[in-house]
């Protein structure tokens, strides 16, 4: 009889080998793919060779961030659905995937801070329609289901409930009933996302943790701050007590899984190792929710590992795409939506502490991943950021990934308010805050 | 006083010029130690410092120097006084080794068993770290009294790379420290720290770096002299631990800076103590 470990790890292989034989069977069905495919592949080998490890070497950049900013959102916009979700991922061997709640959920406020920032109707436009479509797949018990939707649209019997996509896509919920105008509307709205905060709390462990069937592999997860900080926004717009409870329960939990190193174990991922991208979910969850809860000690446990990262980035000019923890080594490729994260990490400390080498970071970070956004190509491809530098490295290989695009955009739209606050008002008091904050 | 020096590369200006004012001021090195002049990542950070067309500019200069005027071949306007030998200028720190007589070696690695065993044959009371490696115990531990850097910001506020520029982006007063090193950024007992003055002419955040550093050489001069007669004290740092260790600058950093500066200068009186 084998244990759970070995079952969970044959289980991981058989998903592997069954999606590389899906990946190829793409490219036979759309052979014509193998011209971006090999074109992709060329241009990073290329830029391999010439840059050596470094991907932020000392190449000036080549697009403006307003641009970069366009270009990625151009290309969330052209992942979204029919049917009003958006695409997980554009494959180079299979070209797009169905629409993904989870993303669709998270990427609704980037699209509202984009079409304020911008006045895009378009995008507020796609914002509206990615909502409604969420709405039309929430459970009775108020969860939403894991995983891609059904390709034929219809009512998926299979889909479980899931708490991680339930709390990503309460962010979106909370952000767009802040956004509505429509009275009838915008209680439908906040009705929806109560009833999911209000699931999210009922199957909450005693100890804040949430594990069970509706967990991802069936364990506690330390990257479930994320929905921490969904459940704080829900309670920052219902003023329901529960909902802040909740979340502060989690972060309790999570915050006892800090280490000395500043390293935030609990991640618990069986059969991948720890990619950056689930790292900087780790202190992004507890970094935001620590600010809208105003709880020092998370913003102290987000602020640690968020320095180690920036030095170990300033130092080697690149993050791995993976590490062990303690922050020992790891995988040498980049995992560039972790990257992106990592910058709005960065940007956030910045803008809480005034300490400008976090500003300093951000903008190498951004520099680096514009110089990476494809400026020609196939739709799912222009204006895409990657699952992995080079194409072909561990994390989501050979896909350009919606949630990579969102994590950048928010990154720039940041980057663009702070620059220019930086630039024009700001006064830095900075040996003083460095002090207070504690970072010095 | 047995003074031994270590540069990034043999044509290192900075470099070149600490060698040749320590050697007019009679403290003759007992060798310099200097990276390959010729790699790689040198070249692209040269590149990439420089750009290009300043880059190749530079080459041609140096391959022609027969072509130029003295003025062409000195990057750093203020370094002139130090370089200036009879009728040209030193060019590399082989030629200041040439005309004063002491052996110039090249390594790969300031930390490797070579150049450490070759620092050790020289014996040197104190040596002058004007670029390359960051170094490791194994070679910090060789000079009797240890190895001197000018950092050119005030430290403790400001450690690490692109002192002039933060230090205005952070509102603390430009500066250049001489200090011991030791294992950490620029956390080594101080020996010299001085409120840099002369900005106020400068046209630019690489005119500053210039002055900067021509007068950090002076300072560097002070310093062995003061070692040698025994007056200067080295005084530890008392917040070696705290973290202030700062990166190269991004450009669009750098252009606030640059802005901050003319905005120091047309209001010298302005507050500029908020750090």
């Amino acid at each position: 009889m084998s244990s759970p470990e070995s079952r969970s790890n044959r289980n991981f292989v058989t998903t592997k080998t069954a999606r590389v034989l899906s990946e190829a069977a793409g490219l036979l069905r759309a052979p014509q793919r193998v011209i971006p495919l090999f074109s992709k592949l060329a241009s990073d080998e290329l830029r391999r060779t010439f840059e050596h490890r470094h991907l932020y070497s000392y190449v000036s950049a080549t697009i403006p961030t307003a641009n970069a900013l366009r270009s990625v959102v151009d290309w969330i916009l052209r992942a979204q659905r029919p049917d009003g979700g958006i695409a997980a991922y554009y494959g180079l061997l299979t070209g797009y995937s169905e629409s993904y709640p989870e993303v669709t959920g998270y990427i609704i406020p980037t699209l509202y801070d984009f079409g304020r920032l911008t006045g895009d109707l378009v995008a507020r436009h796609a914002a509206y329609l990615a909502t409604d479509w969420l709405l039309s797949l929430q459970m009775p018990s108020g969860a939403f289901p894991g995983g891609l939707h059904a390709s034929d649209g219809g009512p998926d019997n299979n889909a479980r409930p899931s708490v991680f996509n339930t709390g990503q896509i309460l962010q979106g919920l909370v952000r767009a009933h802040t956004e509505m105008q429509a009275k009838t509307r915008n209680a439908k709205i906040l009705k929806s996302a109560v009833a999911a905060g209000d699931w999210l709390a009922a199957i909450q462990q005693a100890d804040g943790s949430w594990t069970g069937p509706a967990a991802y592999q069936g364990t506690a997860h330390t990257y479930y701050s994320m929905v921490s900080w969904a459940l704080a926004q829900l309670a920052a717009e219902s003023g329901d007590p529960r909902h802040a409870a909740a979340a502060d329960r989690n972060i309790d939990w999570v915050l006892l899984h800090v280490q000395p190193s500043g390293w935030i174990g609990g991640i618990n991922l069986r059969g991948h190792p720890a990619y950056l991208h689930f790292i900087a979910y780790v202190i992004q969850g507890t970094l935001e929710c620590g600010i809208l809860r105003r709880r020092d000690d998370a913003i102290q446990a987000a602020a640690k590992p968020a320095w180690v990262l920036l030095r170990k980035f300033e130092t080697h000019k690149r993050l791995l795409g993976t590490y062990e923890p303690d922050f020992r080594g790891g995988q040498q490729f980049a995992c560039l939506t972790g990257n992106a994260q990592m910058s709005s990490i960065w940007l956030r400390l910045f803008e809480l502490t005034g300490d400008p080498r976090y500003l300093n970071a951000a903008l190498k970070m951004n520099e680096m991943l514009k110089q990476l956004l494809p400026v020609k190509g196939r739709r799912g491809v222009v204006g895409g950021v990657a699952g992995s530098y080079p194409i072909w490295g561990a994390y989501q290989p050979m896909r350009f990934i919606s949630w990579g695009c969102k994590f950048l955009a928010d990154a720039l739209m940041l980057e663009q308010r702070l620059t220019r606050e930086f630039e024009t008002k700001f006064e830095t008091k900075f040996i003083t805050k460095l002090e207070a904050s504690g970072c010095a | 006083m047995r003074v031994a020096i270590l540069c990034s590369s043999p044509y290192s200006e900075t470099g070149c010029a600490v060698t040749a004012r320590l050697a007019q001021l009679g403290y003759v090195p007992v060798g310099a130690m200097t990276l390959p002049s010729w790699d790689r990542r040198t070249l692209l950070r040269k590149v990439g410092q420089w750009g290009l067309r300043d880059s190749l500019q530079y080459a041609v200069a140096k391959l022609s120097p027969g072509k130029s005027t003295i003025q062409n071949q000195i990057r750093n306007p203020y370094l002139e006084s130090a370089l200036r030998h009879g009728d040209g200028v030193f060019r590399s720190v082989r030629e200041v080794a040439r005309a004063y007589g002491f052996p110039v070696v090249t390594c790969s690695d300031q930390n490797s068993p070579r150049a450490v065993a070759q620092l050790g044959q020289w014996s040197p009371d104190l040596a002058i770290f004007t670029g390359g490696n960051i170094l490791r115990d194994q070679a910090l531990n060789v000079p009797r009294l240890g190895i001197l850097n000018a950092h050119l910001a005030l430290v403790p506020e400001i450690r690490g790379m692109s002192g002039p520029e933060w230090s205005l982006l952070c509102g603390v007063p430009l500066g250049i420290t001489i200090h011991f090193m030791d294992s950490g950024i620029d956390t080594g007992p101080i020996l010299l720290r001085r409120e840099f003055a002369g900005a106020d002419g400068c046209d630019s955040l690489a005119d500053v770096r210039n002055k900067m550093i021509a007068e950090g050489i002076e300072l560097i001069a002070e310093a062995v002299a003061g070692l040698d007669r025994g007056t200067i004290p080295a005084v530890p740092q008392a917040d070696r631990e705290k973290d202030r260790q700062f990166f190269v600058t991004h450009e669009q950093l750098q252009a606030v800076a640059a802005r901050r500066l003319k905005e120091n200068q047309s209001n010298p009186v302005g507050d500029r103590s908020n750090g």
